[in-house]
């Protein structure tokens, strides 16, 4: 299960992964706003010392593309590929951002994550929401930064300017030397490329419009990047690359011929899940651009056009499959994968162990799979329970994928490794049929039904389960109580007692039909408990 | 209070259709652009939108869909803005670009009245007309927008010899070139899917796409309240 992060957790990348080629992904969203997700490859003074590691829209990779900008994808607004082993020694910090393009406050952000997916799976989230900001305009949401080895920190700290203030605080020291440090390397060139290498992918087809804005590539390049500004004329006082700089992503003057590469990608973004982004964009320069390859780009609210066509279709591809694109299946590679937060995919191919899944659960399969009920033994253990509460399960085995899911609920995929888990029955989605597992009664006055059924799992494989809503985590220490509905699993390793403050809580509720009961829990710290934000 | 609500003001149109937010579709209405919607799914709109509820032209389409409480579409003209949602159904805006989909009756929240559409009932799915399990394939070019409870996904079929078996509760949509047809479950003594022994899957087969909802419940929510 991807860990979750906290505002001001750290981690090496080491300990939560192998691998080092990595995906970030950002999810953030507010209705109506358009967010810039940039990442600032910064050096040891934390100073963007180098524009060319300044990695947004117009921008979309690095140099030697350790760092290369994807686009909105498996449900995420924007997403990255780091490769930290290409990461040359000068850049010491990654650091994502996300600004608000034009007005809006980051209090109006509905819940975010910034996660990191390695191999197929995601391997840290950190979850972050409106209500932890004020009226800021920016935020850093999370670095990576090498201090002898890669480590990722969640940092979650808004900035009160947007990106133009973002910039200078990462780079507006360093102007002064820009001019000199720069000129050698050529920075005029390094920002044509990118502009051009931006459009084609994203406008994808279209052929024409890329060779049209080239003409214009060379006349906002001064005017957008300082240092380009500076190449033919050194000569400038230093002042003068601040403002320029830090004008022009605000997406003021200089930005309007560039605001077609911009575009694109965001409306890439787009297509079902994240409207704000769409019109939040519209306004500013978009016209213009689009104009060329499409007649009647915006101005029809109430198009004579039909279905606005050239809207949707240079963004996203037009078309069905453009459409759908944001829902296609993740590709193969691992046992169990998780499609989105509903869905999960186990390939029976791999691994070969059959997969008991709760009845129902399945809503789709390729391939050749036997579907078996599985009673007795299991349905045995829970013989004497009078209330109907037994699962009912079904033996997955054969070759191919199944698709798993109940009723939208979040899926959570925990891997044991000899370690042991107890989860709530209802709480059960499919596992392994590799780890022992066990069916437990904790009774207790008070109780629904007069019981409730945890299974115990132990061993190697995968545990699925499903929660209503987004789960917290939370360390088992001498005071943890959790009511016996919410409750959806904890380590094995620690004891449930069931608690005696039904009546101080009866006492405190007035009006409380007093039936409540909590679950207290003891055990030795590193256990963890995992309550859900629903009853029943 | 109204700087707090000011996020969730619509956005400026872009498109003839538009999310606002996950589970709401915005619609560009024009004179001349008709749209057929759910019935009973508008939930707002702005300007003069007319609605016909028993539009003939559904009635002549999708005879066999009418029931006694009358076609599950109607009929939305005028100009303005049109708010559709389906109960919080995470909604899904497809752009046919001279495509053809189709799409389970009780997913289908609006489309573009110049479409080319028609309503069959699932081949040897029968047994499942009662619970609305209509398909009506549109195909052309314009907007049409689904509802999908949960994230969808989209599988590929084709994909080696293997065909791809959906549980109708949670099927989307499909690509209409794709083979149907309906499985009763395995062996005998499983049981698989919602209910007692109601085992049923629809194969698919041959190149196309599958749509799937995370969600087993395809309970028309969208029903006329008289």
């Amino acid at each position: 299960m991807a860990r979750e992060f906290q505002r001001g957790h750290k981690a090496k990348i080491s300990d939560l992964t192998p691998g080092t080629d990595l995906y970030v992904g950002v999810q953030i969203a507010a209705p109506g706003l358009t967010f810039d997700i940039s990442c600032f490859g910064l050096d040891a003074n934390e100073q963007l010392s180098d524009d060319r590691y300044f990695i947004f829209f117009n921008q979309p990779k690095s140099p030697e593309e350790s760092i290369q900008l994807l686009g909105a994808q498996a449900g995420d607004t924007q997403s990255f590929r780091v490769t930290l082993d290409r990461i040359p020694a000068n850049i010491h910090r990654l650091s994502f951002t996300a600004t608000i393009d034009g007005a809006g406050q980051m209090s109006n952000v509905g819940p975010g994550y910034i996660r990191i997916v390695a191999g197929g799976e995601e391997v840290v989230r950190y979850a972050f929401s409106g209500s932890e900001f004020t009226t800021e305009r920016a935020v850093m949401l999370g670095d990576f930064y090498l201090k002898d080895v890669w480590r990722f920190a969640a940092i979650g700290q808004g900035f009160d300017g947007g990106l133009d203030a973002l910039l200078k605080n990462f780079g507006g020291e360093v102007a002064e030397e820009q001019p000199a440090a720069q000129q050698p390397q050529g920075a005029a060139p390094s920002f044509g490329p990118p502009a051009q290498a931006t459009a084609p992918p994203a406008f994808g087809a279209p052929a024409a419009p890329p060779a049209p804005q080239m003409p214009q590539v060379p006349q906002p390049a001064p005017s957008f990047g300082a240092p380009a500004a500076q190449a033919p004329a050194p000569a400038p006082a230093p002042a003068q690359p601040n403002p320029q700089m830090h004008a022009a992503p605000t997406i003021a003057a200089p930005m309007t011929p560039y605001g077609q590469p911009p575009q694109p990608p965001q409306y890439g973004q787009v297509p079902g899940q994240v409207p704000g982004q769409m019109p939040g964009q519209a306004p500013p320069g978009a016209p213009s651009p689009y104009g060329q390859q499409a007649p009647s780009p915006y101005g029809q609210q109430l198009p004579g056009v039909p279905q606005g066509i050239p809207q949707g279709a240079p963004p996203t591809g037009a078309g069905l499959q453009a459409a759908l694109q944001p829902y296609r299946e993740t590709p193969t590679g691992q046992r169990w994968t998780p499609q989105n937060q509903q869905l999960m995919r186990v390939d029976l191919t791999m691994g070969g162990t059959p997969v008991l899944a709760r009845q129902g659960s399945m809503v789709m399969y390729q391939g050749k799979v036997d579907f078996s009920y599985k009673g007795a033994g299991f349905a045995g253990r829970i013989v004497g329970n009078a209330t109907g509460q037994e699962m009912q399960l079904m033996r997955c085995s054969g070759r191919g994928q199944v698709f798993l899911a109940e009723d939208g609920a979040h899926l959570h995929s925990i891997e044991l490794q000899g370690d042991g888990i107890c989860v709530s029955a209802e709480n059960v989605l499919a596992f392994d049929e590799s780890l022992q597992h066990e069916v437990r009664r904790i009774e207790g006055h008070g109780i629904p039904g007069g019981a409730l059924f945890t299974m115990q799992f132990q061993g190697t494989g995968t545990v699925i389960v499903k929660t209503h809503g987004i789960p917290v985590v939370l360390p088992v220490t001498p005071t943890t109580f959790a009511d016996c509905n919410a409750v959806v699993a904890w380590s094995s390793a620690s004891q449930v007692i069931l608690s005696s403050q039904v009546r101080l809580r009866r006492n405190a509720y007035p009006g409380h039909s007093g039936e409540t009961v909590n679950l207290q829990f003891r055990g030795a710290p590193g256990n963890f408990i995992v309550v859900q934000p629903y009853e029943v | 209070m109204n700087q707090q609500l000011a996020g969730f003001a619509p956005t400026p149109t872009a498109a003839r259709m538009e999310n606002h937010g996950r589970t709401m579709l915005k619609v560009a209405m024009a004179s001349g652009q008709d749209l057929f919607a759910r019935t009973g799914s508008m939930v707002a709109y702005e300007g003069f939108v007319q609605y016909e509820p028993n539009p003939p032209a559904v009635r002549q389409i999708a005879s066999q869909w009418v029931t006694g409480e009358g076609t599950p579409i109607m009929k939305c003209s005028g100009d303005g803005l049109l708010y559709l949602a389906d109960y919080g159904a995470d909604v899904v805006v497809i752009n046919l670009n001279n495509d053809s989909l189709s799409v389970n009756g009780t997913n289908l929240l609006a489309f573009d009245a110049h479409l080319q559409w028609g309503v069959e009932k699932v081949k040897g799915m029968a047994k499942f007309a009662g619970q609305g399990l209509w398909n009506v394939e549109i195909s052309g070019t314009g907007w049409v927008a689904l509802t999908s409870r949960g994230t969808p996904i989209v599988v590929d079929c084709g994909r080696g010899e293997d065909e791809t078996y959906v549980d109708p509760d949670a099927l989307v949509a499909w690509s209409p070139n794709l083979k149907v047809k309906g499985k009763r479950s395995f062996k005998a003594s499983s049981l698989v899917g919602r209910g007692s022994g109601e085992a049923y899957q629809m194969a698919f087969s041959g190149q196309g796409i599958v749509v799937v909802q995370p969600s087993e419940d395809s309970t028309d929510r969208l029903r006329i309240r008289h």
